[in-house]
């Protein structure tokens, strides 16, 4: 029996059950923050408040838009909630992919088969992408439900580059972690790689936004690359979003080049 | 007949540490070759270097004719693998985790999976990581056996199934032996090599220290005589034995009237017997060779030089 991408269909359909869970934890976080914008974001009191707090912690969370509807879904879901189960998921994704493998024993005997280990690495990075780019489109689908009634005025052109930056930045990190594992063969080494890519760009940005004297820092902040323009309000950086993916394509690439010149299971 | 694995001065070094030093054996096709040695000997790091899961130091390896290297998958398809310890986890039922197999191994007849489950007593719709080490043992030999492969690779394949279940597998062994199928087996206990293979290498500390045919193994094998004579003095008993060719450790158990000795034999009976055959023997016991007797004196000799007398 032979069907198209095997490695593919078994890293996607036997993770159904993890796939559907986050997406329910990011559409139950989609729901719970954008309805609340008219009566939070948007009201002068808000705003009153925002303005009270210490300029550093309105920069180091990213609200100084957030009495707009883009800047409010930016700040929130975008740069908050959604980033954070967006980058655990994608990175226990990664990390479990070949490290996690490995280190079960699992990969072994995957390897005595008729597959080559790029093959092996690339169906799974492919199935990785395309969970990440499902969530991805849900919380856009989500988004653009909830525009209206929220009253948001998000453009959907926006949007749009918002989700793509959005899914860029968690698969950077769960590449990461599948890098980190292809190399090392442990998943810890894996989680540890997306967990650093992740709250290093998230720390960088916030930091970097501080004073001119850091701002450096920003250059080395992925989530600075994606989101230092507020994708929402103003659309995407097309070229950070080509950055972002084209780094995620380099680190499946090193994946499978580790992978395939060393020893398994030792 | 082509050999169907060949390896010459196989070494594995992990880090600084060499596990393999200088590996040299050929299996031929269509047998049955069986590889002993306690843990740690380096069982599992050879198959795994025959299966480019782990790569050689240094050395040649030529598995079905071919490079494990530069094989690739379509070497990897003719060939099923067993690991000596098998992960199974995932809440996938064993006959999906099996068509996962199929579709990465060479084509499966039609009905082949369920009739081997049937065999081996495993039920295939329980998720796998439900399994007792037993049934994903079972798992595992079907997934190994299923594509009817040129060349089984099995590592410790027994291990954890009752008796009738291994009973059940040495069968699978023979049939797959006369369809022409070449089998490398590895275990711990020859007893259960020996009952399979034609050929048993013993692996110590990573060097081959003897390959015989299991016959071979027989005959050089120590067996265990005593017997009870009368009409003859104890000492004249034990010197009359200590003419035969291979007796040893002549011990005398009694003597009074009648004697009775005991006495280890190596090698042919027929002079023995013989020699008891001037004796008026009241009893005689000449054992089955313990086989496990004889490679344990080859594990506690001394590594070099190897001892190497032709397969047959």
């Amino acid at each position: 029996m032979s069907t198209t991408l095997p490695l593919f269909r078994r890293a996607f359909f036997d993770s159904w059950r993890s796939t559907l869970a986050w997406a329910a934890g990011l559409a139950g976080a989609t729901f719970l923050y954008l309805p609340l914008y008219p009566s939070i974001g948007g009201s002068a009191q808000m705003q009153d408040m925002i303005d009270a707090l210490p300029p550093e912690m309105v920069r180091a969370l990213n609200y100084d838009q957030i009495a707009t509807g883009p800047g409010y879904t930016q700040a929130t879901l975008f740069g908050l909630i959604g980033f954070l189960l967006m980058t655990i998921a994608s990175v226990g994704w990664g990390a479990a992919a070949v490290g996690g493998d490995e280190e079960s024993g699992q990969l072994e005997l995957t390897l005595a088969h008729g597959v080559t280990r790029v093959q092996v690495v690339l169906e799974r990075a492919l199935s990785l992408v395309l969970r990440v780019v499902l969530l991805a489109a849900l919380v856009f689908v989500l988004v653009r439900a909830l525009n209206e009634s929220a009253r948001l005025e998000i453009m959907p052109e926006n949007l749009f580059g918002a989700a793509v930056l959005f899914a860029g930045l968690a698969l950077l990190t769960g590449t990461a972690a599948l890098c980190g594992g292809a190399v090392s063969g442990r998943r810890t080494y894996g989680l540890a790689a997306g967990a650093a890519v992740g709250v290093v760009g998230y720390v960088f940005n916030a930091v970097g936004r501080q004073s001119p004297d850091v701002e450096w820092l920003l250059n080395l902040s992925p989530y600075h690359w994606a989101y230092g323009n507020v994708p929402v309000a103003n659309g995407a950086d097309w070229a950070a979003a080509g950055w972002i993916w084209g780094i995620s394509a380099v680190l499946v690439a090193v994946a499978a080049f580790a992978v395939s010149r060393r020893d398994v299971g030792t | 007949m082509p050999q169907a694995i060949s390896t010459r001065s196989l070494t594995k070094k992990f880090g600084r540490r060499e596990v393999l030093h200088g590996v040299d054996f050929s299996v031929e096709t269509g047998s049955v070759f069986g590889v002993i040695g306690p843990n740690g000997a380096g069982k599992t790091t050879t198959m795994r270097c025959l299966l480019d899961i782990i790569r050689p130091t240094s050395g040649e390896v030529r598995v079905l004719g071919e490079d494990p290297r530069l094989g690739g998958p379509e070497l990897r398809r003719r060939i099923g693998y067993l690991p000596g310890e098998l992960f199974l986890e995932g809440r996938v039922t064993g006959r999906k985790l099996l068509s996962h197999y199929e579709a990465i191994s060479g084509p499966v007849p039609p009905g082949r999976i369920d009739a081997l489950a049937e065999r081996l007593g495993l039920d295939l719709d329980r998720h796998t990581r439900k399994l007792s080490k037993g049934n994903k043992q079972k798992l595992g030999l079907v997934q190994a056996f299923m594509h009817e492969p040129e060349l089984l690779v099995l590592d410790e394949p027994t291990s954890g199934l009752d008796p009738l279940i291994q009973q059940e597998f040495h069968a699978m062994v023979r049939e797959a032996r006369l369809k022409g199928q070449t089998i490398f087996l590895s275990s711990h206990v020859l007893s259960e090599v020996q009952q399979t293979a034609d050929t048993v290498a013993i692996l110590r500390d990573g060097r081959i220290i003897a390959v015989e045919s299991v016959s071979g193994l027989r005959e050089g094998a120590v067996r265990h005589l005593r017997f009870t004579a009368d009409g003859i003095t104890a000492h004249d008993a034990g010197a009359l034995l200590g003419t035969v060719p291979g007796v040893g450790n002549v011990t005398v158990l009694e003597s009074n009237g009648t004697v009775t000795l005991s006495a280890t034999l190596e090698g042919a009976i027929q002079p023995l017997v013989r020699t008891l055959g001037t004796l008026r023997l009241k009893d005689l016991v000449l054992e089955e060779p313990d086989l496990e007797e004889s490679v344990l004196q080859m594990y506690s000799g001394p590594a070099d030089p190897p001892r190497r007398e032709a397969a047959t």
